[in-house]
């Protein structure tokens, strides 16, 4: 027993001196410390939010966002482009100068490969290439998008990670295919998930699933070369994990600060903060049929709640960074009315409007709502609050948890009389946001069809599918968001805060709802 | 009996076992009211019944539930569990990357929970009542009933962050590369590469996962060691080892403890085995990636191969610790031999 342990402590000695982790020399990392574990790094199937740091770093689209807005679309590998009179057919203008990773030089092919791929695999983002009917290289630099209808969010989808223009010969080589039946025959992702094909200032160089992705500089880049040698993007999926790391200083920055973190993280002189309104919008459903929906599918009563719901302390119960948005369209994008429009809670108004509804007395009604935690955002408190608003106007509220799985699919089947739900962006138009008109996806879960709409809104939606003009848009979009306030079966609450903290000494910091946080251009 | 035909007898006993589980499984998974697409497909490609429909057939959802069983245990015969829905990888190979870890952080667990539950439950027998005994009982409950997601922060926010004497979350430092593998323990592989460093880093990464995974299973231990102890101390054999004039230390340690390690071996045995089906927590806040996280994620996103497959992997590893126990009787109690 005692030579045991003597054995045991000389070994242990031994352990100690000698064993010494030789680190990289000389080489700039960047530690990134990321909750949400992706799992695919086929940029044409890329659908994930997390992967977006990655495929951001690696790929390009051929038009983009600046780092830190949606509001406009700027050329990237496309450096020109002309859109027909009759919004049908884009032609884009390649730059000459773009070369992929292992110096292929950038080709109207790889264009036209990649985008056929990536509607043919018909995975999770294919839906966004719906509204493509061709494309085609009209000659080495040039690509000629012909669309089936048109479609005045079709740039803004292009610069989604799915339209990554991927070398065509490379991923070729390794079963990647862009035929009709790609969904079955393509092989490539798997090589995808190790290794890259792209035009970006960085190359993948490992990917450990639920581990860590590991970037390294592209030799080859045809831009500004960034300023790191090699990008680690750590999977920390605790938020109390990432703080306490980045206070260590083993990570630069932490991706998944939540509201509650933020006082505690300022007062750290090494740290940075960064809050702003994130582009989720949290929002109350009502049901149209009134076998589902009851006292809800009354208009009345649906004008009623959003007089009825205190939004200043929605905000307030939300943390730093959120805000309420006017109507059904997040503060942000083009077109939203600026929150200072938006409806005050007015309870008297109220009220009046469910006494003129028959509903003096109130009425009691369910609440449905998927009972789990969106970053930061515990919904089981949200429809607390909601509870206590509406108790105030005479409306019971009775609230019914469901697991997140079992109330996604009561949602999606539109059988939710009243229920608390999200939306995030598909894409970065506010043509997105038509998904909460009559027909739309989520106009259907809550039974707002075509039989049952105002004419109004009908002729609304239906203009504004097919404007491209932006200030027409913008002007059609403000009429719908007025609509909006005082009909239709929504109530917008609040667009939660989104929150990051870095080392204070890291520089270039943007953020941008896309891909939240441009890496490449991040330096000390 | 003899133990080859206890043995037998235990290992044929685990077929039906093991079929049994599937079947539970299956039935369970299936019984949820949530469909695996909703899971696994966004917003827009639910919405689209082709996708939805290609989904299905992909992913075998067509077919009726009774050949949908007898497909998944028929290649199951073959070694295939399928293709995890999310990761559109081989389960058998996500089961092959993440086990490990597990055992890995498992054992370093119980390692620290036996030693530390032995040797303070051993003491605090012997000096019952003593100032001693009552810190360790403190202990103990402190073990027992600290939630694991506290101890875990807390050890994180002390010995990482303000004393610096643990490395953080993760097997090994951000930068430093993993070890070829050989049996996907860190520090066995690094050992047969013979890269010191790297044995030393994944054993430093291991000490605060394992010190607050043990520390349940350490209470427990002691309480249970401290109770078995103070039973065997107190019969007669032990008072006439004493009055053969052997040292105390020889009483108590030959002749009282190899007693009363019998109930303490189950203990030891369940705790493991619930130790090996992973600790979701643990694992989440030290950025482990074990079972514990990988089941938790398949339940989470409806991935039914991956369900099936983890299932399975745990029921066959309580299974399998259960009979090692049951031998490990065998070899304590001499009774047992000759039964």
């Amino acid at each position: 027993m005692r030579r045991f342990i003597t054995v045991l402590f000389v070994l242990s000695l031994i352990v100690m001196v000698f064993g010494t982790v030789t680190a990289q020399d000389d080489e700039k990392v960047l530690v990134v410390g990321l909750s949400e574990d992706y799992h695919s790094l086929d940029p044409n199937r890329a659908y994930e939010p997390g992967g977006s740091q990655v495929h951001h770093s690696v790929y390009d689209t051929l038009v983009t966002f600046p780092s830190d807005s949606v509001d406009e679309i700027l050329p990237n590998l496309a450096a020109d482009w002309d859109i027909s009179e009759d919004g049908l057919v884009y032609t884009f203008y390649l730059r000459d100068d773009v070369v992929f990773s292992n110096g292929d030089p950038l080709t109207a092919d790889d264009v036209v490969f990649s985008f056929n791929r990536m509607k043919n695999l018909k995975d999770n983002p294919a839906f966004l290439a719906d509204t493509i009917a061709s494309v085609e290289a009209a000659d080495d630099l040039t690509v000629v998008l012909t669309l089936e209808h048109p479609d005045p969010a079709i740039l803004a989808k292009l610069i989604f990670d799915a339209f990554s223009v991927v070398n065509a010969d490379v991923v070729r080589e390794h079963g990647g295919t862009d035929a009709e039946d790609a969904a079955e025959t393509d092989t490539a992702e798997d090589w995808l998930m190790n290794n890259s094909a792209g035009t970006g200032p960085y190359m993948v160089e490992s990917y450990e699933p639920t581990v860590q992705t590991v970037l390294v500089r592209n030799p080859n880049y045809w831009g500004e070369p960034a300023y790191f040698d090699r990008i680690i993007i750590q999977n920390l999926p605790e938020t109390s994990t990432q703080k306490l790391i980045l206070e260590a200083g083993d990570i630069d920055i932490a991706m998944d600060v939540i509201a509650d973190q933020l006082p505690s993280l300022r007062q750290n002189d090494a740290i940075e903060v960064f809050s702003t309104q994130s582009d989720t919008l949290i929002f109350l459903l009502c049901n149209q049929d009134p076998e589902i929906g009851g006292p809800m599918s009354d208009p009345l009563v649906q004008r009623a709640l959003r007089y009825a719901v205190n939004y200043e302390e929605l905000k307030f119960l939300s943390g730093e960074g959120a805000d309420n948005p006017a109507a059904m369209v997040p503060i942000g994008f083009a077109g939203a009315l600026d929150p200072s429009e938006g409806l005050t809670r007015d309870l008297d108004q109220a009220r009046a409007l469910l006494a003129e509804a028959g509903y003096a007395d109130g009425f009691t009604i369910d609440l449905e709502y998927p009972d789990f935690n969106y970053i930061g955002t515990e919904f089981g408190i949200v429809a607390q609050k909601v509870q206590a608003d509406l108790a105030e106007v005479g409306i019971t509220v009775s609230l019914v948890p469901q697991e997140f799985q079992v109330s996604l699919e009561a949602y999606r089947a539109g059988q939710q009389g009243f229920s608390l739900w999200l939306w995030n962006p598909d894409y970065y138009d506010t043509l997105d946001y038509v998904e909460f008109l009559p027909n739309g996806v989520v106009g259907n879960r809550a039974n707002w069809t075509d039989e049952n709409a105002d004419q109004e809104i009908l002729d609304l939606r239906d203009a504004v599918i097919v404007e491209t003009d932006s200030d027409t848009r913008n002007e059609l979009f403000r009429q719908i968001q007025l609509y909006e306030q005082q009909n239709g079966p929504f109530v917008p609450l609040f667009q939660p805060g989104v929150h990051f903290a870095y080392d204070a000494n890291l520089q270039g910091f943007a953020y941008n709802g896309q891909w939240r946080v441009d890496l490449t251009k991040l330096h000390y | 009996m003899s133990l080859h035909v206890y043995l037998m007898r235990r290992l044929v006993l685990m077929i039906p076992l093991l079929v049994g589980i599937s079947i539970v499984s299956f039935t369970i998974s299936n019984a949820i009211p949530a469909d695996p697409t909703a899971a696994n497909l966004g917003e827009r490609a639910a919405a689209d019944p082709d996708i939805v429909a290609a989904f299905r057939h992909k992913w075998g959802l067509d077919q009726p539930l009774h050949v949908q069983y007898l497909t998944y245990m028929r290649n199951l015969l073959r070694g295939d569990m399928g293709t995890s829905i999310r990761s559109h990888r081989p389960v058998v190979e996500e089961l092959r990357r993440y086990l490990p870890a597990t055992i890995e952080l498992a054992t370093a667990g119980i390692l620290v929970s036996v030693i530390a539950g032995v040797i303070f439950g051993v003491i605090s027998a012997v000096w019952r009542n003593k100032p001693i005994d009552f810190v360790v009982r403190i202990l103990s409950l402190i073990g027992v009933s600290a939630p694991v997601f506290w101890l875990a922060l807390i050890g994180l926010l002390v010995l990482y962050l303000r004393w610096d004497v643990v490395p953080g979350p993760g097997r090994l430092d951000a930068r430093v590369v993993p070890p070829a593998r050989v049996t996907g323990l860190y520090t066995v592989d690094s050992l047969v590469a013979g890269d010191l460093g790297l044995f030393r880093n994944s054993i430093e990464h291991l000490l605060l996962p394992a010190l607050v995974l043990g520390a349940y299973s350490a209470g427990l231990i002691t309480r249970i060691t401290r109770s078995s102890m103070l039973e065997v101390l107190s019969q007669d054999y032990i008072t006439t080892a004493r009055s053969k004039g052997l040292r105390e230390w020889v009483v108590v340690m030959r002749h009282a403890l190899r007693n009363a390690l019998m109930p303490v071996v189950t203990i030891i045995g369940l705790s493991y085995s619930s130790l090996l089906s992973g600790a979701v927590l643990t694992e989440t806040i030290f950025a482990w990636e074990g079972i514990g996280r990988y089941a938790y994620n398949a339940a989470r996103t409806l991935d039914f191969p991956a369900i099936m497959g983890v299932s399975m992997l745990i029921a066959l590893v309580f299974v399998v610790t259960n009979l090692v126990v049951d031998i490990l009787y065998y070899w304590l109690d001499p009774r047992l031999r000759h039964g």
